[in-house]
């Protein structure tokens, strides 16, 4: 936060001996600080080059900071630098300054000096007293810097207490001999709350005092009083005010008491005013004639008086009467004063060519009439009767926020506003009525019409004077000519295709997860069989000529025991027969696969067939069979696999190669 | 008489409410400080309605109307139909348009004899603005600025439009509105009027950030202390200078 306007706030200034303290702690605080037996001679050098640089950094980075953070007074507003230079004093301001800066680059020598003969260190001992001797002198430096740094910090403290002074804006400048008023003036036209008392110099210093006249802001300024003689023999207090009336823009306002009360007479009141005239030159001057509660202007003798016209003769000074005790005129020097300065603040800006980007917003357009007709503003009758709301009033109307705020205080919950309240309806009991937004599907709303009940009237009246006009009453059957026909036949082969192709599509997919049954298990009719066989080009004569020949003799076999069947019942007369099922199932045992000679001993054999093509009738079919086993095997034999079942993954970095201590010669000699 | 407020500690209250010579649209808030606020000056004289659009609380921008009628957005719900019609008078129409600018406060500033809209909008919205509001219709651009309704606050006693107006762009709109007009700004110099006030022919409403010098100067050119408009470049004329140069 900016305490004044231009001056930025400086961190507090530590003085020498905290200074020197907190940069040593933070060096052994930031620096490794244990040093090892077996530490090389190199690192321990570079363990101490280390500290002395660090020590040397912290001092460098904060008197820097210092030096950059108080204001440059060559680069301040004239007003404050001037101010500055008569409160603190220039000369020794930059000293000061000056002395912090060179005491830095002093310790940037000692640091260099040092490190250079740490390079020479030959032993932990020697470094160590290197260090010792350049932290030394650096802090020695700085114990000499104890005066500056002390005047730096009073400085501050005292930057940080000075008024926040704009130099730029509207001002009012009061000026004058001590003891006529003028902190009491400022003290009425504004909130500043400057000491008064009844003797000379109560005011020591610029006080500032803010104040709304004209939609503007206005900053007053109350300087100490100043005593007439040469500027050379004026003291820092009388010497602020003349800096504030050098420097500012702004009005002026000279007071002046008649009753001498203050201690000075007129004639040495009207004197002052001549010998800082020149600071005037180029400002609104307002003479203030104070304290009209004890002599007016009028009142005065014909000697005081001819003073007092010395300075009422210059045209450009304007005299106004007040009285800060009975506050008589106090609001018309104000009003004189800001009107002044006001009228000499624009006539300046008219002179610049930045009024050009605003004469838009300080011209009001005024329509050019382009018709007759009138167009008058619409203020109802209600708003003149209005009594304006008062927030303190007892009576003032209960707004909703007062029945929130009620709500909350007492605890009973969640203030939810009425909205339904207001509703202008036609009867008053309709206000709460619930409307569902949605009925057997549809939206309420889409039907809401206020003369639904006489349209659908007039829909029923035009409906019964149709029917009985006969409008309806058509019987001949509209005939379908051939093009709406053919079109109609067109349109279902499309559809049945259409079907068919769905069909297809929706059986590719279906039951993809179903239970697959086994080949062997699958019923299969001798039909489809031999097609089956005939389409691969097999000849199943053979087959069907047995199947034929075992239906006969299973034919033959059923009809038997049928017959048998039917003389049983007859002799069992009726009776139940419990069947059983063992010789049904009992089937003929036969030997399969291994042929046996008579001996009983088994022989073996050459395979009579090539069985890789088993199953495969013509040629072509074989030599595919051939083509699709070369190229599943081509992949394996890629990758030098046994087979496809083959998942051995070989070694790629044996641990007897790798691992343990080389002894003889060296990784790849091995 | 102007009178300082804010919705939910955004300055932009245009943009939450809604304020003309027969009724006043505000947002649905979680306190009703803002609602409060148009309640203690105008309750009595014209309705104040709580109410949505849309689901959504910047009525100001997206609704546009005067004495004689209220637009409002495709988005508004039947239910937030409903309810305005129940809550302002008769003498209101209220009409929701399909237009594609929907945000119909920014694309149309209006009187209650004269609307300035979006030089893009519809032909058909045009003719249901002129039939609706009983207005005169002109399309139009203030400072290059299509969004009319945003950068320009009218009523029928005068307009306060964009800083950057420049003072021929003002003699002509004046002349389109036949009302005074003044440059100016809101909320401490912003540039979006339509946002930061909201006015009618006897009261105003501004953010809360509005210095002294732009509420003295809404007041005069809205004549709401029965000052002229003149009083712009009359009293205030030196006090503008200093303020703004």
């Amino acid at each position: 936060m900016s305490s004044v306007a231009g001056l930025q706030r400086i961190a507090p200034v530590p003085t020498s001996a905290d200074f020197i303290d907190i940069v040593l702690n933070a060096t052994m605080r930031k620096t490794p600080t244990v040093i090892h037996k077996n530490f090389k001679i190199s690192r321990i050098r570079n363990f101490y080059m280390r500290k002395v640089k660090f020590t040397q950094d912290t001092f460098d980075e904060k008197l820097g900071k210092i030096i950059s953070e108080f204001p440059v007074l060559d680069n301040l507003h004239p007003f404050l630098s001037s101010l500055l230079n008569v409160l603190y004093d220039k000369n020794h301001y930059k000293l000061a300054l000056g002395q912090i800066n060179t005491a830095r680059h002093l310790i940037s020598q000692v640091s260099k000096d040092y490190n250079r003969l740490l390079k020479f260190g030959d032993s932990l001992y020697r470094c160590k007293q290197l260090k010792k001797a350049a932290l030394g002198r650096m802090a020695t430096i700085m114990r000499r810097q104890k005066d500056p740094l002390a005047y730096l910090e009073q400085v501050r403290q005292h930057i940080s207490r000075l008024p926040a002074i704009d130099p730029n804006t509207r001002t009012l400048l009061i000026c004058g001999y001590p003891n006529v008023g003028k902190s009491s003036f400022v003290n009425k036209i504004t909130r500043a709350d400057v000491d008064v008392q009844p003797y000379a110099f109560t005011t020591k210093s610029l006080f500032v005092g803010h104040m709304d006249y004209k939609y503007l802001r206005w900053q007053v300024i109350d300087t100490p009083g100043v005593l007439d003689h040469p500027l050379e023999e004026m003291n820092t207090i009388e010497m602020q005010s003349i800096t504030a009336l050098a420097h500012l823009r702004s009005a002026v306002l000279y007071f002046m008491d008649l009753s001498e009360q203050c201690g000075y007479t007129i004639e040495a009141q009207c004197k002052l005013f001549h010998s800082i005239k020149p600071l005037f030159a180029n400002k609104p001057t307002i003479l203030v004639i104070n304290k009209i509660d004890i002599v007016r202007l009028a009142d005065l003798s014909e000697e005081n008086r001819s003073y007092v016209e010395t300075i009422i003769n210059d045209k450009s000074v304007t005299i106004v009467e007040t009285s800060t005790y009975s506050e008589e005129g106090v609001m018309d020097v104000r009003n004189v004063a800001c009107d002044a300065l006001l009228a000499h603040r624009v006539e300046q800006k008219l002179k610049g060519n930045r009024i050009e980007l605003v004469a838009n917003k300080i011209h009001v357009a005024v329509p050019q009439k382009r018709d007759d007709l009138e167009r008058k503003p619409f203020i109802p009758e209600a708003v003149k009767h209005k009594v304006k709301y008062d927030k303190e009033d007892p009576e003032r109307r209960r707004l909703q926020r007062d029945e929130e705020q009620e709500m909350e205080l007492s605890g009973m919950g969640i203030y939810s506003a009425d909205t339904k309240k207001d509703y202008i309806l036609a009867d008053e009991t309709w206000k709460y009525d619930k409307i569902p937004e949605f009925l057997n599907g549809k939206n309420v709303a889409d039907f809401i019409d206020p003369d639904i009940a006489e349209k659908l009237d007039a829909l029923e009246r035009e409906e019964e004077a149709l029917e009985a006009q006969g409008f309806y009453a058509s019987d001949e059957e509209e005939m379908l000519d051939s093009d709406e026909e053919e079109f109609r036949d067109a349109s279902k082969s499309v559809e049945k295709k259409k079907a068919s192709i769905k069909k297809i599509s929706q059986e590719k997919n279906h039951l993809q997860n179903r239970p697959i049954i086994p080949r062997k298990k699958k019923h299969v009719t001798l039909s489809e069989f031999t097609t089956g066989m005939r389409k691969s080009g097999h000849d199943p004569l053979v087959l069907e000529k047995r199947a034929a020949r075992l239906m006969d003799a299973k034919k033959e076999a059923w009809e038997a025991a049928e017959a048998r069947d039917a003389t049983a019942s007859e002799a069992a007369g009726g009776m139940d027969v419990d069947m059983n099922g063992d010789e049904v199932g009992s089937r003929p045992t036969k030997s399969k696969g291994v042929i046996k000679t008579k001996s009983g001993m088994a022989v073996s054999r050459a395979p009579r067939t090539d069985r890789r093509y088993a199953g495969l009738a013509t040629k072509n079919q074989s030599e595919k069979a051939n083509e699709l086993r070369d190229f599943a095997q081509r992949e394996p034999n890629r990758l030098a696999k046994a087979s496809e079942s083959d998942r051995h993954v070989p070694i790629t970095r044996p641990k007897w190669m790798l691992a343990g201590k080389r002894k003889g010669g060296k990784t790849d000699r091995r | 008489m102007a009178v300082r407020t804010q919705f939910e500690n955004s300055t932009d209250i245009g943009v939450f409410s809604k304020l003309t010579n027969a009724y006043c649209l505000t947002a649905l808030a979680s306190s009703t400080n803002f609602y409060s606020v148009f309640e203690s000056e105008l309750a009595d004289v014209i309705p104040i309605v709580h109410t949505t659009i849309g689901g959504t609380r910047i009525v100001g921008r997206l609704t546009a109307g005067n004495r004689h009628g209220l637009l409002v957005p495709s988005t508004t719900t039947d239910q937030e139909l409903q309810h305005l019609r129940n809550a302002l008078p008769p003498s209101v129409a209220i009409q929701r348009i399909e237009e594609r600018l929907s945000a119909l406060g920014n694309v149309i500033a209006c009187n209650d004899y004269v609307a300035l809209v979006h030089p893009d909008i519809d032909r058909e919205t045009e003719e249901i603005i002129a039939d609706t509001l009983k207005v005169e219709v002109f399309r139009q651009t203030v400072a290059n600025n299509v969004l009319v309704g945003s950068y320009c606050a009218l009523s029928n006693q005068g307009g306060l439009v964009h800083p950057k107006t420049s003072r021929s762009e003002l003699d002509e709109l004046s002349s389109l509105l036949q009302v005074p007009l003044v440059a100016g700004t809101v909320n401490r110099g912003s540039e979006v009027i339509g946002a930061g006030l909201v006015v009618n022919d006897w009261c105003a409403f501004t953010g809360l950030d509005t210095t002294a010098t732009e509420i003295s100067v809404i007041e005069a050119t809205f004549r709401l202390q029965g000052q002229t408009s003149a009083a712009v470049i009359g009293e205030m004329r030196d006090s503008l200078i200093d303020h703004y140069v």
